[in-house]
């Protein structure tokens, strides 16, 4: 039972913690040349919003979030599918994919570079190809995992392939690709960041990148957080997204009997 | 026809006629291939020989007119889609939406279960969902309604109260209904003829045509001496068809 909206016990100890941190930097206990105060971040923070420095930075890095996720999206769930009904498929490129799935994507970064240079296209080209993983696994995964019993209704009901896929069997594989499509939401904010500070000069990777350069710890931090808020952000509208699609598969957690 | 898997026979020589608005009834052991016979009937399954016919045309995948429903309901239901559109789902692009409306509470009338349009599957008990799947398959106004064990999962009160509804249904409609079972009360219960199938690889035994009046009635039909007469003699059938070794 929730008495209160907020879990006070839970923001006392956070802003002990900060105040902790204030008072050791303050009093010169902690010995570290570029260890900014939480007061001079939340200062640092105030100046980049009213500059609108944040605001510009931030909507390259969430336009190339939302691109790349959507494509990611797109791919994986069409390359799931495709693997996940036809065996045939399955048994010429699984393989293929098996290779290709554990490379971490970082590792690819200097190819793109040199392939793409430092581009928007980089970006993406590195987020996609992070994110379409979890995707497509989890989509494969639902498709197989759809029962036969279903095939057996859909035929009995004389649905055609096309009303089948559309009316049962993306519906009943749809838990596991949402699931895929909240995994490779982390993965697509981490490569977009990555990418910004190494492959492409914009965006909250790059503005952390360019304030450590220009000696700023409070703004680089600022930008840290900024980071850190955007994810969780994203975090809890893909979530609320995820609820209202599956809002029908409250069965998949109900303990029916 | 006759069905094999590989190498092993399921099937042997089965040759069923089934009549224009007759509830025939199929009983045996498990693993007699009752299950599989269905499969043959519905068109889910092709024959590895011999030939099936509906209407004089061969089968080839589930004909027109010709509908299964299966136990295990919960598997067989769309656990996301409510009552009414899992009724709705085999009627869907084929009807306007005021004529699908209308057959899908027609339907949900003959079952009971008008009062349950709106729900999830998963809030309903068995014997209910159960219902909902006989439903979608009456929405489909089918000549020939298969019925692989339906009620092999409820309890046993319950399942009297289906069976008198489904023979209400079989009234009411004049659908032929083709329903399998290992419950041979039930059998002699609901037919007009039972077909005792035994075996490995199965085979039919014996026909047996049933003579009680309709309509039945839970109480009086099974204490007839027709009935407990009939209830020996297909078990009888049944036992030697496994070799007097009967396991259901």
């Amino acid at each position: 039972m929730r008495i209160s909206r907020f879990n006070i016990p839970g923001l006392v100890t956070i802003l002990v913690l900060l105040a902790g941190w204030e008072i050791l930097v303050r009093s010169g206990a902690a010995k570290f040349d570029y260890l900014p105060a939480p007061s001079g971040i939340l200062l640092a923070s105030v100046s980049l919003i009213v500059s609108g420095e944040l605001f510009s930075q931030a909507l390259h890095t969430v336009e190339s979030i939302l691109i790349g996720w959507t494509a990611a999206a797109a791919i994986g769930i069409g390359l799931g599918l495709a693997l996940g009904l036809s065996p045939l498929l399955r048994r010429w490129s699984l393989a293929s994919f098996e290779v290709l799935r554990p490379l971490p994507a970082i590792a690819f970064l200097p190819l793109a570079l040199l392939l793409f240079n430092f581009s928007l296209t980089t970006e993406l080209v590195l987020m996609i190809y992070a994110s379409v993983w979890p995707v497509f696994i989890n989509t494969m995964g639902g498709v197989m995992g759809v029962t036969s019993r279903l095939y057996d209704v859909s035929r009995t009901l004389r649905l055609s392939r096309m009303q089948t896929l559309v009316k049962v069997i993306v519906p009943a594989a749809a838990p596991a690709i949402v699931t895929g499509c909240r995994l490779s939401m982390g993965l697509t904010l981490v490569m977009a960041i990555v990418a910004e500070m190494i492959a492409n000069p914009h965006g909250l990777g790059y503005a952390v990148i360019s304030e450590l350069q220009a000696m700023q710890p409070q703004r680089m931090f600022a930008y840290v957080i900024f980071i850190g808020m955007l994810s969780i952000a994203l975090n809890a509208g893909l979530l609320w997204v995820s609820r209202h699609i599956l809002r029908s598969h409250r069965w998949a957690h109900a303990d029916h009997a | 026809m006759e069905l094999s898997r590989g190498f092993r026979r399921i099937l042997d020589s089965v040759a069923l006629d089934v009549f224009r608005g007759e509830f025939l009834t199929i009983v045996g052991g498990s693993g007699t291939g009752k299950t599989s016979l269905l499969r043959l009937l519905g068109g889910l399954t092709p024959a590895s020989a011999g030939d099936i016919r509906f209407r004089g045309r061969p089968v080839n995948g589930p004909p027109e007119g010709v509908v299964v429903v299966f136990q295990d309901y919960s598997r067989a239901l769309l656990q996301w889609r409510t009552v009414a559109a899992n009724v709705a789902l085999g009627l869907e692009g084929r009807l306007g939406t005021a004529a699908l409306k209308e057959r899908v509470a027609r339907a949900l009338e003959m079952v009971g279960l008008q009062h349950c349009a709106g729900d999830q599957p998963w809030q309903l008990s068995g014997g209910m969902q159960q219902r909902v799947q006989i439903a979608r398959a009456l929405a489909l106004q089918p000549d020939v309604l298969m019925m692989d064990e339906p009620f092999g999962a409820l309890d046993a009160m319950t399942k009297a109260t289906m069976q008198d509804e489904l023979l209400r249904v079989h009234e009411r409609t004049g659908t032929s209904f083709v329903f399998i079972t290992h419950d041979i009360e039930e059998a002699v219960y609901l037919g007009d003829r039972v077909v005792v199938l035994g075996g490995s690889p199965g085979r039919i035994h014996t026909t047996v045509s049933i003579g009680l009046p309709r309509p039945r009635d839970q109480i009086a039909t099974r204490q007839s001496p027709e009935f407990l007469q009939h209830r020996l003699d297909i078990h009888a059938a049944v036992r030697e068809s496994a070799g007097g070794d009967a396991h259901f």
